[in-house]
């Protein structure tokens, strides 16, 4: 898969560049705590959307097990 | 979604720490309404009306010990409407809307004609002229309503810089049951701030799906005929369940990086293999044969070049059984200092071997307003290639291949798969929206969304999509409440341990049993209650006809006002979802909002020597000759408002006065064609006041109360042309502490409920006596046993749960009407 090794290779390089990053310590860390700054604000929400979508879209295998039924209609 | 949930939570500063753990704690409860537009048909108006379906959710996490976490989510989902089923050249006719009832007309109305193009030729009714048009239609069919329920746990460790999650549950519907489990792994280096997640998940799904009665006859599913079951029903249709097992195994590996203390970054790569029964068992393709070598068609028409007939066969689809499908998705978060807000930006790019490449563009804004507010726009992007087996419709040049017995030969047909599903096509779809959430206080959030979205051929990146036929849009809102269940919470004392039985008697009404509403007022003024309440309720005894057991041929002759029954019903049951919300204006007045979820299943049953139904009771074909029907979503809301009377110590009366507002639907039908059952509807359709008066008293270990209420239409129809039976109801219990925080409780209900008055206003099934307004209400007894406790101490001090059993002592029924079983009460409810 030469798409597959292609991601892959992007992952490591930023992978590699992330771990350059100037540390940030702990008492510098309150905007990242702030709610609107969490990677998913609105889990529960975005289940529902994630739901429609999979039910209307072919790109709906997430990388995990979640359930979600047919969605045969 | 979990993944990046736990990466969230893994994240510096979001994490929580295993010290204070409970304060991840949340209970939430979510509405959500998903509705699509109505399809392009070209001026054929189908009679259905578009998917539509209700969604409820409820969640909750606790933190068990320092270290544990245990976390539940249930859902459930009611769908019902019209839907593809398949695509043809407009010129076959496939959409039949003048016929009430009646099945699309997959394999078309004979009128489809050729030229050696092979560019279809549409027959004008009207001019009786053929002309060349090579647009294409989805054939629309509608989809019997069905409920869909998942429930889930997971059960999770968390180390000091690293946490592992078991997370398993089942989603089941009639024609598929799924059981998942996921394993995932978090790990936190770098002080903190690099987070790898590694899952691991499996799927495993089991298809029966019954082949649709009325439209089976005309397609072939003799692919499949070893994957077939097929019953003989009493009505003569035969019924035809197609099986079938499908896997899926999943892993994903994520990581999170924090790069500066405004920015944060996730990338993750994942992978799924999906193998076996992979198809939609309700969508048909068309194969259009056309013999290059036959006579043409010679119409007399002038101007018209030679045409040739089609021979049009409607089978089953058929994918690979195996998909190998990639994804690599990347989200970046960034704080803009100077608003206090965040920036969301994502993509997702995604690879299958059935040469599907998509990709998904996402950006969003949150921003704080002040006063709790946050505002979320958001806006999407994606689009997707065609799999390679896909086509709208197969054409092939030449002669049907037949085998001896006059059947398609599959073996001769130049495709061994094939796919018209619309999901499976080259498209792009935008869509928009917004999230509001507000915090009321520190214990409780409300959080609503809505989306619009548009599914179009055009939007495809890089061109190429489908035609414009094929476009849909629809849009769905959603409405959350969620509490923090480690906020500080009333237990009615200050501190220390909880003397539940002293504290719940100042609470004006305290412990009635779980099934009694209105039972008790908040106690001070500025208070607020958050509850939840749920009420299951079976029928499945004998048919009765007042308080006596009744047999078929009676029914048959009584039960249906003269018309005769064919069918009658063999269970019912109902499950009833409240949200129990109170606030305390003042000492002596409570305020109460109760909005409702219900579904609703009925089971039906031929009766012995009733008569026959022909067929066009559309739907009572579902689940292989047993008929059943489903409904289910936001049932009526209540407004009410509770006043103190008398208050002392050992003796309280309060009165409850308010409406119940008709926000549920009752204009459900059956297949989209007649009103379907009374009772079935999901409210009552007219504003109606409720009142009662309770009264409660204590002496030591003891409690005992009693309650009279009522409901009274308001209206004398509703929207439909009919209005339920008043209600009233009496009810006495007495209790008794059997520990500080545990007590129980026995207690006696008699209700009287009047029969329907006036009837449907347009078609309606009348099939069975439960279509008839003079089997509805009655006189009913009870006898319940509950059990009601409060949690005395630690991180969920101050929940209140209970629970009741009712158990019918006597029926005296109106008319024709199946026995009850009994009903299961229970609630949680907290104050603060």
């Amino acid at each position: 898969m030469k798409k597959a090794e292609r991601i892959l290779a992007l992952m490591l390089i930023l992978g590699s560049g992330l771990s350059s990053c100037a540390a940030v310590a702990p008492w510098e860390r309150g905007h990242l705590a702030k709610p609107q700054m969490a990677l998913d604000p609105h889990p529960t929400q975005s289940t529902f959307r994630e739901h429609i979508y999979r039910g209307r879209e072919a790109a709906g295998g997430g990388g995990s097990a979640s359930g979600g039924g047919c969605g045969c209609y | 979604m979990r993944a990046l949930t736990a990466a969230a939570l893994a994240l510096p500063g979001l994490a929580q720490s295993p010290v204070l753990a409970a304060e991840g704690d949340e209970a939430s409860f979510q509405y959500g309404h998903y509705k699509e537009g109505t399809r392009q048909l070209f001026g054929e108006r189908s009679k259905y009306k578009p998917i539509e379906v209700d969604n409820l959710s409820g969640s909750g996490s606790i933190t068990l010990f320092d270290r544990w976490k245990l976390a539940f989510d249930y859902m459930q989902d009611t769908w019902a409407g019209a839907t593809p089923i398949a695509t043809a050249p407009l010129a076959l006719g496939g959409n039949n809307p003048q016929i009430t009832g009646a099945s699309p007309l997959i394999l078309g109305n004979g009128t489809l004609l050729y030229d050696r193009q092979l560019n279809p030729y549409r027959f004008d009714l009207e001019t009786g002229n053929y002309s060349k048009d090579r647009r294409l239609v989805h054939t629309i069919a509608s989809a019997s309503p069905e409920t869909r329920r998942q429930g889930n746990f997971r059960v999770g460790y968390e180390w000091d810089e690293a946490a592992l999650n078991l997370n398993g549950g089942v989603s089941e519907e009639p024609d598929y049951q799924s059981s998942f489990a996921n394993v995932n792994g978090r790990w936190d280096f770098n002080q903190k701030l690099t987070t790898v997640n590694l899952g691991l998940g499996y799927t495993h799904s089991d298809i029966s799906a019954l082949l649709d009665p009325d439209a089976s006859a005309y397609f072939d599913y003799s692919a499949y005929s070893k994957q077939i079951d097929t019953v003989e029903t009493a009505s003569g249709v035969p019924a035809h369940t197609l099986r079938g097992v499908r896997q899926d195994w999943a892993t994903h590996l994520s990581l999170t990086q924090v790069l500066s203390k405004n920015a944060l970054v996730e990338t993750g790569f994942g992978y799924t293999r999906s193998t076996g029964f992979q198809e939609n068992p309700y969508k048909v393709v068309d194969f259009v044969f056309v013999d290059p070598n036959q006579a043409p068609v010679d119409l007399g028409i002038p101007g018209l070049p030679p045409l040739l007939a089609p021979e049009v066969q409607a089978v089953l689809e058929q994918r690979p059984d195996v998909r190998n499908q990639w994804l690599w998705d990347a989200r970046y978060v960034h704080y803009v200092e100077s608003l206090d807000a965040a920036l969301h930006l994502s993509y997702r790019f995604y690879h299958d071997d059935w040469a599907i490449n998509a990709h998904t563009f996402e950006a969003d804004w949150g921003q704080p307003l002040g006063g709790g507010w946050t505002i979320t726009p958001r806006v999407r992007y994606y689009t997707q290639d065609a799999a390679n087996f896909y086509r709208p419709y197969f054409l092939f040049k030449q002669a049907e291949p037949r085998g001896s017995g006059g059947q398609l030969d599959f073996a001769r047909v130049p495709v061994d798969r094939y796919s018209s599903d619309h999901r499976l096509s080259g498209y792009g779809a935008l869509s928009g929206g917004v999230t509001v959430s507000k915090a009321l206080g520190k214990a409780v959030r409300l959080e609503a969304g809505f989306e619009y979205y548009t599914h179009a051929g055009g939007l495809k990146l890089g061109g190429g999509g489908e035609g414009s036929y094929a476009d849909f849009d629809y849009y769905q809102f959603n409405a959350a409440l969620k509490v923090d269940l480690s906020a500080p919470f009333l237990t009615g004392d200050d501190g220390g341990e909880v003397h539940a039985h002293h504290e719940h008697e100042e609470h004006l009404g305290g412990h009635a049993p779980a099934g009694v509403m209105f039972s008790h007022m908040l106690g001070k003024a500025g208070e607020a209650m958050v509850g939840y309440r749920y009420m299951y309720s079976l029928q499945d005894g004998d048919m009765l006809h007042g308080t006596d057991p009744v047999g078929d041929a009676a029914i048959v002759a009584h039960g249906c006002g003269g018309l005769g029954c064919s069918l009658t019903p063999r269970e019912m049951s109902m499950h009833m979802h409240m949200l129990d919300l109170m606030y305390a204006p003042a000492d002596w007045l409570t305020l109460m909002l109760m909005p409702q979820f219900v579904d609703m299943e009925m089971d039906l049953r031929q009766l012995e020597g009733g008569v026959v139904d022909t067929g066009d009771e559309g739907g009572h074909h579902h689940a292989g000759g047993a008929p059943r029907h489903v409904t289910g979503g936001v049932g009526d809301t209540g407004l009410y408002a509770l006043f103190k009377l008398f208050d002392a110590p050992g003796h309280h009366l309060h009165a409850a006065l308010g409406l119940s507002a008709p926000s549920g639907d009752v204009d459900l039908k059956i297949q989209n064609s007649e009103f379907i059952h009374y009772h079935m509807q999901l409210g009552s359709g007219t504003w109606d006041f409720r009142p009662s008066f309770t009264y409660t008293g204590y002496l030591d270990n003891w409690f005992w109360g009693g309650q009279l209420n009522g409901i009274k239409r308001l209206e004398s129809r509703n929207d439909s042309g009919f209005a339920f039976g008043d209600v009233f109801q009496s009810t006495a219990w007495g209790g008794y502490y059997l520990l500080d925080w545990l007590s129980a409780t026995v207690r006696g209900v008699y209700t009287l409920q009047g029969m329907v008055k006036g009837q449907y206003n347009g078609p309606h099934s009348q099939s069975g006596p439960m279509d008839f307004p003079g089997n509805y209400g009655g006189r009913y007894w009870d006898i319940g046993f509950g059990l009601s406790a409060v949690v005395p101490s630690g991180t969920f001090k101050g929940n209140r749960f209970g629970v009741e059993w009712l158990q019918p002592v006597q029926d005296d029924v109106n008319g024709y009407q199946l026995e009850r079983t009994g009903s299961l009460s229970a609630t949680w409810s907290l104050t603060f």
